[in-house]
């Protein structure tokens, strides 16, 4: 690093080599950028060598299947972490909504039958829990980590506390549909996620709402300047994800017909993973909804390799710790300066 | 307009300080008083018995928060090394207590160096090497809890039985508190942790080693963590894989019952051990008046966003919070 | 010269007790290029601030358009028709070109919620046009160069302003030339001609004198808060500005002169050939026992970097440091003090006092490990030190218990001065010691930089006020575009003329 600006010490001014570094930055982003991709390739061709079937379309669907829930997730998650801000509840709110879906819905511990009237309110509940979360953030100034995490808590005590003990069986015929339906052979599961996926990257793209995530997480002071609320602008995102959370839980509820806490255990991690594989930062204001979705497809192709190598699945938890450390090294954003807390 | 400010918010953060005596006040008072055997010799033991694991960890647990930073793995730290010590203390004796006290401050070292030398978020730190721990627990006991053996038992009887009517754990716990209250207020390391939550920057500037001071909480609270689960495998005879799974939300609710702002800065670790005494009146209380424990994690997530939103000084007002 | 479009009479700023504007009269016409000088701290940022919204003023009017103006934020200025170009880009690097210009104001081109960006592209195509720039507005900001940013920059504030107010606009340009070579300055310059046919008014802030001749109609001179000259850029020449541009001169009195010390040949600090890339270049001095080091230069000079390469804060790219004549690098500030330097830095509030502890942590927080008896403290004695030094540098407070967030600012200064003093480091670097600190407190800190020299410490001394700068330092170096371009001996009695200096350094 010293020697490599040493010899132009002299030869340019002190204006020209500040313009330099930050060319020579820049440059470097990019190549950041493309390493996803390049990850993405790798692990294909992994996937290529040590399966035999790996590009028939019934392994294709087989992963769209397996990235279905996490997806979703990140359709929330991916706007949080571009304000460069956690929710730590997605847990505890899938938790809740698939077990509070499972309680609306026909099943075997009451008479309840409120169809996908229930799974409507459940949504609304959900959303409505990512708002005060929000709200709590912005208004008492309190760090996302915690206000989310305490929520989170309470979420999963509200889960628990649905079913009391023994998780409610969901025998609901729209759910049978839904999880056994296929259409082009690809389970309406899988097509429900990705049109939620689809949505959220169009919302993010195309409206003034994604782009004022994308100035927050960049530049608060900035954005402020130019007029966008920033306050109102933050609430949306957790209400938002508040919402995928909730349906990631129903989607969850309705694959596994059960509905229980740990519907949510260990789902938020490996999409913050993924995020941030996907060239995300958890410092805000990089990565997008591409970049979300390579993201998960390298995590999901890693966690099928590891399964076929036979990796035990708490092995599995400790290798994503160390896959995300190496990650949020590579991409978060610090200087000499920054401590971080 | 600033004066208003200032008045305004200093009443709050006044509030915030005595908001530990009042509300253990408040639910002993209550608890009382609606049941009648809530404060008898025998439930009291069983609080100091519930609490002493408790006040340990939320004690380490405040140093973290004085930075400003949070352990969300501080729960499986306890279920790991309750594990460790369930399953070790028949090979090892007494000495278990020891090896714990180091393990804890290797695994708080993990932190803080990968927290000051990657400058990562303490967050997303410890939930990572939070994997690590609850790994290690559940791989010596794949099959749930392991009770230490019948005739190893004599070894670990001295931590339940009571002197003077106090149970011993609750003694140790107690000691373990006034060692942390010194370290806290009469050491180079308390006043830099301070500094470090207070203003970091200016701090660093002033020359002091801000990184080393990270690094020395981090590994306090890995050490009380491990003694906290040493303590839970001597208070239940057994190991336990899942002890600590809830154990993180309550230990960082009685650091904010107690004061301590969560931005780091101030706080004390006495006001933490009134902040846990409240939690876990609270706790027996809504057991003994037989309100289903389900509701504990709702009731102490409450507690905890309320105390955080009383604690949170609103003055800075242009300060980004992410 | 055109309509008269922005007035100001008699306008003003003070913060507490300190006046850093005073009654400022200035007219703007349309069709206008205004050049703006003075040395720092002469009250130009402060003047910008208060036109673009960021500030308000404590006394005076303003008036736009004969119109009386008042701007509540930097939105309600650009509303108005004013804009500014800030020094520190306001850009979001993941956002296009035209998300950038149009952000926050995307209503125009949503349907539904959702935007048109190709009829945004186009639009923006169009506001760069203006300006004739040549780029497609759909690139990402982050992969453009650091010019065009600046110029995107300009577009935005041009279209945001022109968009209010067409054709009689004011645009505000603080230093934008700073980070610029000749050939894109040339070009910038093209923009600004471009502007003022419009019937536009530009305001240029510029340390670089001939820049400001070159492009401007009139220059308002400022010094001390106070505008000292209007003048034609016309007839006017660089030694005529340098002369407006000084400060009045102080008494010695002031400054303490007869306690100043005569530096002993014992050399502290040894600077050789120093570096850091992109902010100085070979800078060498020595510093002695007992010495006042001033450094002198405008904002963006490299002066601040010295110090943080000084202090540990930041690596330096080449060259050495010797502390008695021992050579030694700095990973961080800590090991800069263990070293024996240390700093009482610029941003009191930020970095300088660490705000909810109290006075006496804060005096003892840079020596509290020598204090020590195995990293365990005595409460008595470092009570003892605090109350020593609060009744020493005669800090007004109710105990030493405060929190030092509840002093005003001189008062807090004195503690952080309290605060080096008692750490027993040997260089001590003083970044503008008296900045925001009323005049009596001002006086004091003085007394108590005459008492550390006289202590035997060294200090390097970056000034508030080039007059300050003078009247405190034994030698003074200037700095210029990160490079040293003079050296002077400030022996009392024979202190070097403002004028001198000020040529060396813009």
């Amino acid at each position: 690093m010293k020697n490599k600006w040493e010899d132009s010490l002299s030869t340019l001014s002190v204006g020209q080599q500040f313009a330099q570094k930050v060319k020579e930055d820049a440059r470097k982003d990019k190549i950041r950028r493309y390493a996803p991709l390049i990850l993405l390739i790798i692990m294909t061709v992994i996937g290529a060598i040590s399966q035999k079937n790996f590009f028939s379309w019934g392994n294709v669907v087989n992963i769209m299947y397996q990235m279905s829930i996490p997806l979703v997730i990140s359709t929330g998650l991916m706007y949080v972490l571009l304000l460069g801000s956690i929710d730590l509840s997605i847990e505890g709110v899938m938790g809740f909504a698939g077990s509070f879906v499972a309680f609306l819905v026909v099943n075997n511990s009451n008479d309840n039958d409120f169809g996908i009237l229930g799974i409507f309110l459940v949504v609304l509940i959900s959303t409505a829990v990512g708002a005060l979360t929000g709200f709590l953030h912005v208004r008492a100034r309190i760090a996302t980590f915690i206000v989310s995490y305490a929520m989170g808590c309470i979420m999963t005590g509200a889960a628990v506390l649905v079913y009391r003990g023994t998780p409610i069986q969901a025998k609901d015929e729209l759910f049978n549909v839904l999880s056994q339906g296929m259409f082009l052979g690809i389970p309406y599961l899988t097509l429900i996620a990705f049109a939620i996926f689809i949505i959220g990257a169009l919302i993010l793209n195309y409206t003034a709402f994604g782009r004022a995530v994308y100035a927050i997480g960049d530049n608060e002071t900035a954005a402020a300047s130019t007029g966008i609320n920033i306050g109102l602008t933050k609430i949306k995102v957790f209400a938002l994800c508040g919402c995928t959370a909730g349906l990631a839980g129903i989607l969850q509820c309705i694959r596994l017909k059960l509905g229980q806490a740990s519907l949510g255990t260990n789902q938020m991690f490996p999409v913050v993973t993924a995020i941030v594989i996907g060239g995300g930062s958890l410092s805000g204001g990089k990565g997008g909804a591409l970049s979300a979705f390579v993201g998960v497809l390298i995590y999901t192709e890693l966690v099928n390799w590891l399964t076929l190598m036979g990796v035990d699945p708490y092995v599995r938890k400790v290798i994503q710790g160390v896959i995300i450390i190496i990650a949020v090294t590579l991409t978060i954003s610090r200087s000499r300066k920054t401590i971080s807390k | 307009m600033a004066n208003a400010n200032n008045k305004k918010s200093f009443h709050l953060s006044d509030f915030s300080k005595y908001m530990c005596l009042i509300s253990i006040v408040l639910v002993f008072g209550v608890f009382s008083v609606i049941i009648p055997n809530f404060m008898t010799p025998y439930s009291l033991q069983n609080m100091m018995t519930e609490a002493a694991p408790l006040l340990l960890m939320a004690g380490g647990m405040s140093f973290i928060i004085y930075t400003g930073g949070i352990d969300l793995g501080a729960g499986a730290m306890v279920s790991c090394t309750c594990v460790l010590s369930g399953v070790y203390v028949a090979q090892f004796g007494n000495a278990i207590i020891p090896i714990m006290l180091i393990a804890g401050l290797v695994m708080g070292l993990v932190n803080g160096l990968l927290v000051t030398k990657l400058k990562l978020p303490s967050f997303i730190v410890t939930l990572c090497t939070m994997n690590f721990w609850s790994y290690i627990a559940l791989y010596l006991c794949p099959n749930g809890s392991e009770i230490i053996p019948m005739d190893k038992r004599f070894m670990v009887q001295w931590a339940t039985q009571k002197v003077l009517g106090i149970p011993v754990m609750f003694l140790i716990a107690l000691v373990g508190v006034a060692v942390l209250y010194i370290f806290q207020q009469y050491t180079v390391y308390g006043k830099a942790i301070f500094g470090v939550g207070a203003n970091v920057s200016a701090t660093r500037l002033a020359g002091v080693n801000t990184d080393m001071a990270q690094i020395a909480a981090f590994v306090i609270s890995g050490a009380c963590s491990a003694l906290a689960g040493a303590l839970y495998a001597y208070k239940l005879k057994s190991a336990v894989p899942t002890v600590g799974d809830a154990l993180t939300l309550t230990a960082i609710a009685s650091v904010a019952l107690g004061g301590t702002s969560m931005a780091g800065g101030r706080g004390s670790v006495l006001r933490t051990a009134l902040g846990v005494v409240t939690i876990t009146g609270v706790t027996s209380g809504l057991n003994m008046m037989g309100v289903d424990p389900l509701w504990k994690d709702i009731i102490i997530g409450i507690i905890l966003i309320i105390a955080v939103c009383l604690n949170t000084d609103t003055r800075g007002r242009d300060l980004i919070v992410k | 010269m055109g309509e008269l479009l922005f007035e100001a009479k008699g306008v003003g700023k003070t913060y507490g007790a300190n006046t850093v504007l005073h009654d400022i009269d200035m007219q703007i016409y349309g069709g206008e290029v205004i050049g703006l000088i003075g040395e720092n701290g002469a009250g130009k940022s402060t003047l910008m601030k208060l036109i673009s919204g960021v500030e308000k003023s404590s006394m005076g009017e303003m008036f736009f358009m004969g119109k009386p103006y008042s701007a509540s934020s930097i939105l309600d200025a650009n509303h108005q028709g004013i804009g500014m170009v800030f020094q520190e880009q306001s850009l979001v690097g993941s956002l296009t070109i035209a998300q950038n210009i149009y952000l926050g104001r995307e209503k125009k081109y949503s349907t539904c919620g959702f935007v048109n960006w190709n009829k945004m592209n186009q639009d923006a195509k169009k506001a760069l046009e203006r300006i004739e720039m040549d780029i497609d507005p759909s690139k990402k900001v982050r992969d453009i160069d650091f010019a065009a940013r600046q110029m995107v920059e300009i577009a935005k504030v041009l279209d945001v302003v022109t968009e209010a107010a067409n054709g009689h606009a004011i645009i505000l340009l603080d230093e934008p030339t700073t980070v610029l070579s000749d050939e894109e300055i040339q070009k910038l310059f093209v923009q600004v001609r471009n502007m003022k046919e419009q019937g536009n008014a530009v305001i240029f802030i510029s340390h670089r004198l001939d820049e400001v001749l070159e492009i401007t109609d009139r220059i308002y001179v400022f010094k001390d808060g106070e505008e000292t000259a209007v003048m034609q850029t016309e007839g006017a020449d660089v030694n005529l500005l340098y002369e407006k541009m000084i400060g009045r001169s102080t008494t010695g009195e002031f400054y303490v002169e007869h306690k100043q010390t005569v530096p002993s040949d014992e050399v502290i600090l040894e600077v050789n050939d120093l570096s850091l890339f992109g902010a100085f270049n070979h800078v060498s001095f020595e510093l002695k026992r007992g010495e006042v080091l001033g450094l002198c230069g405008v904002e963006g000079s490299g002066k601040e970097d010295v110090c943080a390469v000084l202090v540990g804060d930041a690596a330096p790219t080449a060259g050495t440091i010797k502390m008695k004549g021992k050579e030694c690098t700095f990973a961080n500030p800590y090991q800069a003090r263990k070293k024996g330097i240390l700093s009482v830095p610029k941003e009191r509030r930020d970095e300088g006092m660490i705000g909810i502890l109290s006075i006496e942590d804060n005096i003892i927080v840079s020596h509290m490990d020598a204090l020590s008896n195995h990293s365990f403290l005595s409460a008595k004695k470092t009570r003892k030190i605090a109350q020593d030094w609060v009744e020493k540098a005669g800090v007004k407070c109710f105990s030493i218990n405060d929190r030092i967030n509840q002093l005003s600012g001189g008062n807090a200064q004195k503690v952080i001065f309290a605060r080096a003093l008692e750490s027993g480091c040997e260089v001590l670097i003083l970044n503008h010691p008296t900045r925001g600190v009323d005049v009596g407190s001002k006086e004091e800190i003085y007394d108590l930089v005459r008492d550390m020299t006289a202590a035997g410490n060294s200090i390097i001394l970056l000034g508030d006020t080039l007059d300050e700068c003078i009247g405190l330092s034994s030698r003074i170096i200037v700095l210029r575009d990160g490079l040293v371009t003079g050296m002077f001996d400030c022996p009392v009695g024979d202190k070097p003329l403002q004028l001198d200096i000020v040529q060396k350094m813009m």
